[in-house]
């Protein structure tokens, strides 16, 4: 079993570099071939990984004995939704970029870079040493840097560069702050085992050094959440990025974010998050209203659905640190739900951006219920998930995010955390505003030109499947929240003892 | 060996003598033989080939247990010790020499420029200088080993007898004096205070307890750090880096980049080592010069044009990184230190190789300029792909992960000893490293296309870079990529 764990790292890792190195100097490397390489790979992938997550093997390999650093891999309930998410994700990349195919540099080089970012994504989900998971954080950030600046939007050279080296820079910031925080974590505590941390509660750690870790780690993280302040760089990078980069960004490598503050904060140093955790709150729901806020005025629609992301995101930072088994639970479901919405949204607006030539909203155009009715449901049920319509897979989290913050764990100071509670409501309020908004604008109405073609082929079977899981998940929430359940007490049955 | 006499074990001296060795014979062939210039070149490779083979004795070791030899009688002290850390350094000074000789190799082509002899011999006799100052642990030998590891270096920078080399060779000549005069008032301080003529903690352990002589050993620390820190283009001490770089052939700014980098830090390895039980104010200057090194480098570095200068800068900043674990007591900071430095001279030479081998191609004037790397992973995919690995080592970011893996063990006692302001400083800098090396890195996948001067690409087409030069591309690009799979490599080798 161990042995389809490596395979599930190595299929990705080995056809990525395949595809970048054959793909060199070959002027004429064919689209389609990558495409179907690179489909094939994600498949097999994604089965290796359903294998993984239902055997639940687990890999621990000498590295660096030097630096104590192992290869321990394994899967568990909290990572087990994210790690499907992230499989079935890339097939959706690959499958959507058949029909849209990418532009400024050749095509082998796209696809690679897309295993590359799966493969670090889940490596970061799978690793279970410290050091690993740092290590698998930083993979995904040149090819995703290359899909950027590479193949990113044309029309403005200028703000691509910009957006790029600010999506390296941030970044890069926050994963050495993380491994600072991550260093302290495991000399003071003896061990780069996550299990062993988690288990072990901050036990014989002081208070005070608890702290100063745990600022460093959410302040590391908090960059790629992203928590508010430290927001700036995502609206450029998915304004600038492709639809396969923008969609991969939102749905998998801004988890990563919220997955290692659970792993390394939540779980290792329960002392030191229960004193920022007010703080950490607070910020998501500034976030919440910040984003909502841009989202009102906003008139770029790839820009637009960015601070929706920010907005999203400071639900989840919000139920992760009320403490509570609910909170930590519809953290992690409000994660695979945005993941889901978020994809759902990016592969829409990118194909739309694509049609019109731009994203701005202040453009007249023929609406999308009168001429693609294709796209026009998928964008209501993207956007009714997005403002948190019961029923639909944007609910759960964010309900249970506002119950968990009004009811928190006992050390957290009761009323501060209803006030945020209330706020946030608040939020859901704008988020309604700004998803009307934006249907009104280009679903509505009865404007017929210009006409463009509505999704088809590949575009619409993964527009297709994505609608069918915000309604499943929506209907179900259980299935996720039954998998992360058993881990996520483990965690809280001890922070609130 | 109790008759008077010191112990001589050639085994264990072979690193040092190899090259000694080879540069003597290469001058004796050259009175006897004139005209030959390959000759050299093979005689010069083959005996830092001996010398990097003798080195495997010692890699890897556990600490305490060094091969000693020149033994004073009576089982006293040694003056020379070849332990784990002393090995990999030596190893690694003895292959950097041999990819200089590789990247400086005769081109038929081209007519002699005369002096071959003279070239290679004396990289030999800085190279046996740097492989004897990791070994040495007396004050006689350490300072005569870092002068020979330093002066030959003023010899090769000028030796191109341009305009700006001798400029070059100046400015190290001024720094390398001022050095020497630092070190040799250090080493005479040190002497009054400990009476004795060892670098060794045991010399430095009977000075602790005792207020008179604490602060002379403390003061002679002080110019220890600051005699070195001319060498590894530590700031203050760095304005010489950029103008030697790039006055100097490019084969030899890579020696500069290597060798002498690998010299430098050995020499204050013997130092830190020795010194280890003295404690904080030491350390302190230590973190400061770190910092300052970094933040100076990388922002001057990132205002570059010219990739020499920008590589320059990029030592200067690399330099703040492999003294910032010596900033704390920790045994495992002097092995952070040196498998940092290793880490930094095999992507480097990595880049010097790439350059070198453009220089060739495309003539020295536009290969020295950053523009003309513009969309080179497309006109050389390897050179490309073997530069675009170089940098990303460099900035540590996958797939370099021996940068990585190097930073993260450099942060490692830094973060151990709770240095807080010192490792985010370290943070920050990783951000702006990235930063620069990103801007290289950009140029390289930009699209040939968007080049200004489109026709002028083309112009050096045809022009083959040397063989020997792809074959020092190829030995530093196989080392990067075997270490970054495994950095437990280079880890290893430092012991444990």
């Amino acid at each position: 079993m161990v042995i389809l764990l490596i395979a599930a790292l190595a299929v990705p890792a080995m056809t990525g570099t395949a595809l970048i190195v054959a793909g060199r100097g070959a002027e004429t490397s064919n689209e389609s071939d990558a495409n179907r390489v690179s489909l094939a790979a994600s498949v097999i992938t994604a089965a290796l990984v359903v294998i993984s997550v239902i055997a639940r093997p687990s890999l621990d390999a000498a590295w660096l004995p030097s630096l104590g650093v192992r290869w321990q891999f394994s899967v568990d309930g909290i990572s087990a939704p994210l790690l499907l998410l992230t499989a079935a994700l890339s097939i959706a990349v690959v499958v959507h970029a058949s029909s849209h195919p990418p532009h400024g540099g050749s095509p082998t080089l796209f696809y690679g870079c897309l295993q590359l970012v799966e493969f670090g994504a889940l490596a970061t989900f799978l690793s279970r040493d410290a050091v690993i998971f740092f290590l698998s954080f930083e993979v995904v950030l040149i090819p995703m840097w290359v899909l950027i600046s590479r193949f990113g939007d044309s029309h403005d050279l200028a703000a691509r560069a910009d957006a790029s080296g600010r999506f390296v820079l941030y970044t890069v910031l926050g994963s050495t702050l993380m491994l600072v925080g991550i260093l302290a974590l495991v000399q003071s505590a003896g061990t780069g085992n996550l299990d062993q941390l988690a288990r072990a509660h901050g036990a014989g750690m002081q208070p005070h050094t608890q702290v100063v870790i745990a600022a460093l780690l959410l302040v590391g993280l908090g960059i790629k959440i992203p928590l508010f302040p430290l927001h700036t760089w995502l609206p450029p990078a998915h304004t600038t990025a492709p639809t396969a980069g923008s969609v991969l960004l939102a749905a998998v490598l801004l988890k990563m974010g919220t997955y290692g503050v659970v792993r390394l904060v939540i779980a290792p140093l329960p002392i030191g998050f229960g004193t920022l955790a007010p703080a950490f709150g607070a910020l998501g729901v500034v976030g919440i209203l910040w984003g909502g806020l841009a989202c009102l005025v906003e008139n770029d629609l790839k820009r637009l659905i960015a601070y929706s992301s920010v907005a999203h995101m400071g639900f989840v930072v919000l139920g992760l640190s009320s403490g509570t088994t609910v909170g930590l639970q519809a953290a992690l479901f409000a994660n695979v739900a945005h993941g889901v919405v978020s994809a759902l949204l990016f592969f829409l607006v990118g194909g739309l951006k694509e049609r019109w030539g731009s994203a701005d909203l202040a453009t007249a155009r023929a609406a999308l219920r009168e001429v693609s009715p294709r796209l026009g449901i998928s964008l209501v049920v993207g956007f009714a998930a997005s403002l948190g319509l019961p029923g639909l897979v944007g609910f759960w989290g964010e309900f249970l995010a506002m119950y968990s913050a009004w009811s928190p764990a006992p050390d957290r100071p009761q009323l501060f955390m209803r006030v945020l509670a209330a706020v946030a409501v608040t939020g859901t309020a704008i988020a309604a505003g700004y998803s009307l908004r934006v249907l009104r604008l280009i679903w509505s109405g009865d404007r017929t030109s210009p006409a463009h073609p509505d999704a088809h082929g590949g575009e619409w079977s993964v527009l297709a499947v994505l609608v069918a899981t915000v309604l499943v998940l929506g209907v179900a929430p259980q299935i996720v929240l039954n998998s992360t359940i058993k881990d996520v007490a483990a965690i809280t049955a001890e922070v609130s003892r | 060996m109790s008759q008077g006499v010191v112990s001589v074990n050639v085994g264990v001296l072979l690193p040092v003598l190899a090259p000694a060795v080879g540069a003597a014979v290469i001058l004796v062939a050259d009175v006897v033989l004139q005209h030959l210039r390959r000759a050299h070149y093979v005689v010069a490779l083959a005996s830092l080939v001996v010398g990097a083979v003798a080195t495997f004795a010692g890699l890897g070791t556990a600490a305490g247990a060094a091969r000693q030899t020149l033994c004073l009688p009576g089982g006293g002290q040694c003056m020379y010790a070849g332990d784990s850390v002393a090995s990999a350094l030596q190893l690694a000074a003895l292959l950097a020499a041999a990819v200089t000789l590789l990247l400086s190799w005769p081109d038929d082509r081209k007519q002699s420029t005369g002096g071959t002899a003279v070239m290679v011999s004396l990289v030999l006799s800085a190279t046996a200088g740097a492989t004897a100052v990791a070994g040495a642990r007396d004050l006689g030998s350490w300072l005569v080993a870092i002068e020979l590891a330093t002066l030959p270096t003023v010899a090769l920078v000028a030796l191109r007898g341009a305009r700006s080399a001798i400029s070059g060779a100046v400015a190290l000549l001024t720094t390398s004096l001022v050095s020497f005069g630092l070190l040799a008032l250090a080493a005479g301080l040190w002497f009054t205070a400990t009476s004795s003529g060892f670098i060794t903690p045991a010399a430095a352990l009977t000075v602790v307890d005792d207020p008179a002589r604490r602060p002379i050993l403390v003061l002679a620390v002080v110019l220890f750090v600051a005699g070195i820190g001319f060498k590894l283009s530590l700031v203050p001490f760095h304005a010489w880096t950029p103008e030697a770089y790039d006055g100097a052939p490019l084969p030899i700014a890579a020696f500069l980049a290597g060798v002498s980098k690998i010299a430098a830090l050995a020499a204050l390895l013997v130092v830190i080592r020795a010194v280890a039980p003295l404690g904080a104010p030491v350390l302190t200057s230590i973190a400061l010069v770190a910092a300052a090194s970094m933040t100076l480098g990388n922002i001057m570095a990132m205002r570059q044009n010219g990739v020499v200068r920008l590589l320059a800068w990029s030592t200067v900043a690399q330099a703040g990184w492999v003294v910032m674990p010596l900033a704390t007591v920790n045994s495992a900071a002097v092995r952070a230190s040196g498998a940092y430095l290793l880490a930094y001279v095999v992507a480097t030479l990595l880049a010097f190789a790439v350059v070198a081998a453009l220089v060739q191609t495309r003539g020295a004037e536009r290969a020295r300029d950053l523009s003309a790397y513009r969309g080179l992973m497309r006109d050389h995919p390897v050179l490309g792909a073997a530069l675009g690995l170089a940098l990303l080592s460099l900035a540590g970011l996958p797939p370099g992960v021996l940068g990585l893996v190097a930073k993260v063990t450099a942060l490692r006692p830094v973060v151990g000893s709770e240095l807080w302001l010192l490792a985010v400083i370290a943070a920050a800098n990783a951000v702006l490293g990235v930063a620069v090396y990103v801007r290289w890195l950009r140029a390289l996948l930009a699209t040939p296309d968007e080049q200004p001067n489109g026709a002028a690409a083309g112009a050096g087409r045809g022009v083959k870079a040397h063989p020997a030069t792809l074959v020092a591309v190829g030995f530093a690009a196989v080392s990067l990529v075997l270490t970054s799979i495994s950095p437990q490599l280079i880890l290893g080798m430092m012991g444990s």
